[in-house]
């Protein structure tokens, strides 16, 4: 087992140089450079030198790689940010991450608390009004955007009943293991239409998806076999079947960790939230390579760890799984 | 194994169910939250401060509560280090923080002393000698509310400030504005790599900027230029605490480290999510001054979206919609002008801003057709543009220079007359395009470029069919590019045939005089020439404007430009002259600079009237 993970590891390795290596490498084939222009103007030829010379964007492309990766693998440095004077790729990442944890599992949460239970019942009950009630509210959770929802949101609950603050993210550093704040009344006021937001959206895929996999696997042999032996039907649903079921659920549960856990743009910016979801879109129009790249990579590390852990999951969800 | 798979699965649950009850744990408590968000918190901090300063230093009796002002940053402010500072943002910020040699005044927008009491300028109008007065203080804000003095602020720091901007180790993007001074170009093009350490000191004390003694600076220039005490107010030259950014590198403006000297200091940057300006009791001008206001805490955070700001502004979290964040979005200016309350409070400031078209004039069919050029300008109705479209009250243009700025000629009706007068302008039109060998457009095949935005998209969507009624043969494509690739795009080296035939930019103040527009933009020289608007006569006067001492003579040379650059040539076609929208509560009376550069010090908050305000929502 632990070699398997060691070895899964150390595959990704190479995986994230490609990956780094193509970022880099795109992102200056896109015209226009960092310091180009300045805001509504262009600058002199001089002062576009000064400023790239500073960088080191004046050396051939390996060069530049080579120093970027050096810095990683031998200080743990992301590199300078490009747009921010003074400020480092670390900085950005270390003051932005930690929110979007804490935005990102909370939604995510949500979105398992009511996707399962949404799911399974609308599989137990199928063709009832429960079920198409259940597939009603799925669909419209799909349906709607964020940058709808979150607005509507904020009308009703922060303009027309006036419970809960238009936006902003209440936690106040420092924060336990590094990214849970305390759990005070304003971190959550503030949180709640945020995370709904983006647990619902969430949810209505996790419960449809849980309803068609539970739907297969009680017709299975095996469940048959369980009730015939007599087992309780909460038993047979619960210990049985819906873990068997969640198989599909637990294979996007990886990606969509990695995806929601880095930040998710269009909520932070609607609703005012300091998380890292907008520098992925943000540094591409602002051509802030180190940062492009860092906030890549660190998507990419995210993403290789949730799948691995989905496949360790795999190993306790269906026993016939195995590692070597 | 199976051991291991046990405790992956009780730490995941644990996390997810911790989650899940502090989740749930929010939804009962949640009613009674808003009547304690932020402010009172804030208050219950900074109040500590308040007996600081009381104790250290002010004189005057304290007052009996902190008066707060709650705005927002737009974007996370790129740096508050004046000498590296490019954007609205950062500059809005150092204005609060540190002090010019001279300023602007708010009504009449003339240079008026600052840190600069009065300047000498020699006879031939090359040297200019600020005298300074002694008693702005450098001052730092620990964490712990304490106020640290390191020292008077001196010509040296001037001196210090103006050679790290030209520096090019600083990578100074606004150094180019005070290439002026003599000898600043040649050091801030120099390649440090390839000149040895007494070369480039060598280049360094050549430049054109000296501390006579403490309190008087001397520069000269490389030509006379009446315009300099107008550049002597921007963030570039503004003093800077050499000390501290000698001690602490790039990470000099962190909070804690950073020392200012203008009216507000820093007390929080926790970036990307808000910082805190902060009274800085020992700034001379809050007792000096009459008009000075009650403004002690200015909380900024950062809010990226418009919208957002808007419905913070309706439920009573913030006192303003402005700089250094949005004003009220477009989509909601309908329902603003027709809300009787949210009417009240909104207000139209003028904005030192022109949008304009430029015409690429090395492609055909523009190239060498000035008929063409005038009349593709003079069938835009501005008027309905303004009305109908961008719907801010704006100015309609026909000139380049926006009212405000010394030398402009909008109010020059003899310029381009047939720009402000549609049905006078599309009957000219008709004519000369006929004229230019395309009537009624025909055979004309036309595109039309902008940067990617709503705003600029519906302006173009609305010339487009202008010029369709004017010109029925015509055929108008829109492109857009995002903003990056369609600046690169119009790059004067960039080869020609990818230029759009018609595009759309803007170009706002530095500093408030004609030298900054007509010269900066349309100079052949200039690398905002987008169009390539190149003409030697143009050239000739403008830079004949620069050196000319007598504002009288300037004010003609620039009226000549001017009428060249628009009426004659058609080197851009001016659209309208911004506005800035903007809506204040009404406990706050505030003036609101044209520049982007507010003076914060001046504003007024009744603040029994904001809390009854809050009180009530």
């Amino acid at each position: 087992m632990t070699r398997y993970i060691v070895r899964r590891l150390l595959f990704s390795i190479p995986v994230f140089v490609a990956l780094t290596f193509a970022t880099f490498a795109l992102m200056r084939a896109i015209p226009g450079g960092p310091f180009d222009f300045a805001g509504e103007r262009g600058l002199p030829a001089s002062i576009v030198q000064n400023m790239e010379r500073k960088y080191h964007l004046d050396e051939p492309i390996w060069k530049q790689y080579g120093r970027w990766l050096w810095d990683l693998v031998a200080h743990a440095d992301l590199g300078p940010s490009l747009r921010q004077r003074g400020r480092s790729v670390n900085d950005i990442v270390g003051e932005s991450f930690p929110i979007s944890i804490q935005l990102g599992l909370m939604a995510l949460a949500l979105a398992l608390l009511i996707g399962i239970p949404a799911g399974t019942l609308a599989a137990l009950k199928q063709n009832s009004i429960v079920d198409y009630s259940s597939t009603f509210m799925a669909i419209v959770g799909v349906s709607i955007p964020n940058m709808v929802l979150g607005p509507l949101l904020i009308w009703i609950f922060a303009l027309g009943l006036n419970w809960l603050p238009v936006s902003l993210w209440g936690a106040e550093r420092p924060f336990l293991l590094g990214f849970l704040p305390k759990p005070t009344l304003k971190f959550f006021s503030h949180a709640v239409l945020p995370v709904f937001t983006l647990g619902t959206g969430l949810s209505a895929s996790i419960a449809r998806l849980t309803r068609a996999s539970l739907l297969q696997v009680i017709r299975e042999d095996y469940i048959r076999t369980a009730r015939a032996k007599g087992l309780g039907e909460w038993i047979v649903i619960i210990r049985h079947a819906l873990k068997n079921s969640l198989i599909p659920v637990v294979t996007i549960l990886g990606p969509m960790f990695a995806a929601i856990v880095t930040g998710t743009f269009v909520v932070e910016q609607i609703f005012g939230i300091p998380g890292m979801g907008k520098h992925f879109v943000t540094s591409i129009g602002n051509r802030d390579y180190p940062l492009i790249v860092g906030v890549t990579l660190i998507y990419a590390v995210l993403l290789v760890i949730a799948n691995l852990m989905v496949d360790m999951t795999y190993a306790w969800l269906d026993p016939r799984v195995r590692y070597q | 194994m199976l051991t291991h798979n046990r405790i992956w699965t009780i730490l995941t649950c644990g996390v997810i169910v911790s989650l899940l009850l502090t989740a749930c744990a929010a939804a009962p408590e949640v009613v009674q939250v808003e009547k304690e968000v932020p402010v009172e918190r804030v208050v219950v901090q900074t109040v500590e401060i308040e007996k600081e300063k009381v104790v250290v230093v002010t004189p005057t009796p304290a007052p009996v509560k902190e008066i707060i002002l709650d705005g927002i940053f737009g974007t996370e402010p790129p740096t508050f280090d004046p000498n590296i500072s490019e954007d609205t943002t950062s500059v809005w910020s150092v204005e609060q923080i540190f002090l010019g040699l001279t300023d602007y005044d708010d009504d009449t927008l003339e240079v008026v002393p600052e840190l600069a009491t009065r300047w000498d300028i020699s006879e031939d109008g090359t040297v200019y000698t600020f005298h300074m007065r002694d008693d702005a203080v450098w001052v730092r804000l620990h964490p712990d509310g304490t106020i640290e003095e390191l020292g008077p602020v001196t010509a040296h720091d001037v001196e210090y400030s103006a050679k790290r901007t030209l520096n090019p180790l600083t990578a100074s993007p606004y150094a180019y504005v005070i290439y002026e001074i003599k000898g600043a170009e040649e050091f801030n093009t120099c390649d440090p790599k390839a000149l040895s350490d007494e070369e480039f000191q060598a280049l360094e004390d050549g430049v054109g900027v000296k501390a006579l003694d403490d309190y008087t600076v001397q520069f000269t220039l490389n030509h006379a230029a009446s315009y300099f005490p107008s550049i002597a107010s921007l963030w570039v030259v503004r003093p800077v605490p050499q000390a501290v950014i000698e001690q602490y590198g790039e990470r000099w403006t962190e909070p804690g480290l950073i020392a200012t000297n203008g009216p507000y200091m820093v007390k929080e940057w926790a970036h990307q999510d808000h910082a805190v300006f902060v009274k800085n009791p020992k700034w001379y001008g809050w007792t000096e001054f009459p008009e000075a206001g009650n403004v002690e805490i200015i909380n900024l955070p950062i809010v990226t979206e418009a919208s957002t700001t808007m419905a913070m502004y309706e439920a009573g979290e913030i006192d303003y919609l402005g700089d250094p964040g949005w004003g009220p979005p477009l989509p909601d200016m309908d329902r603003i002008r027709a809300d009787p309350l949210l009417s009240k409070e909104f207000y139209i400031a003028p904005r030192l801003c022109t949008y304009y078209y430029g015409f690429s004039q090395q492609n055909p069919p523009f190239k060498d057709n000035v008929l063409l050029r005038k009349a593709f300008c003079a069938a835009i109705d501005r008027q309905t543009l303004i009305d109908t479209v961008t719907k801010g009250e704006q100015r309609p243009a026909h000139t380049f220079a926006c009212p405000g700025i010394f030398g402009n000629a909008a109010d020059d009706e003899t310029i381009a007359p047939y720009l402000l007068d549609y049905e006078e302008g599309l009957k000219l039109a008709k004519e000369w395009v006929a004229e230019a060998g395309y009537p009624e457009g025909e055979g004309l095949d036309i595109v039309l470029m902008h940067n990617v935005s709503e705003a600029h998209a519906i302006i173009a969507q609305a010339i487009q069919a202008m010029w369709k009624e004017a010109f029925p043969k015509v055929k108008v494509t829109i492109e857009t590019q995002e903003w990056k690739v369609y600046l690169k795009t119009l790059a004067p080296e960039s080869p020609d045939e990818d230029k759009p035939n018609v595009f759309r930019i803007g170009w706002c103040a530095d500093y408030l005089d004609s030298n900054n527009w007509l010269n900066m933009v349309f100079n052949s020289k200039s690398h905002e020439n987008w169009g390539r608007f190149l003409n030697e006569d143009f050239d000739k006067l403008v830079e004949e404007a620069a050196k000319e001492q007598d504002p009288a003579k300037r004010l003609e040379l620039y009226n000549q430009a001017e009428k060249l650059l628009v009426d004659q040539e058609m080197g851009m076609c001016p659209i309208y002259y911004y506005t800035r929208v903007t809506m204040d509560k009404p406990y706050l009376t505030r003036i609101v600079s044209p520049i982007s550069m507010d003076h914060v010090w001046k504003w007024k908050i009744d603040w029994e009237a904001k809390k009854a305000a809050k009180g009530i929502r």
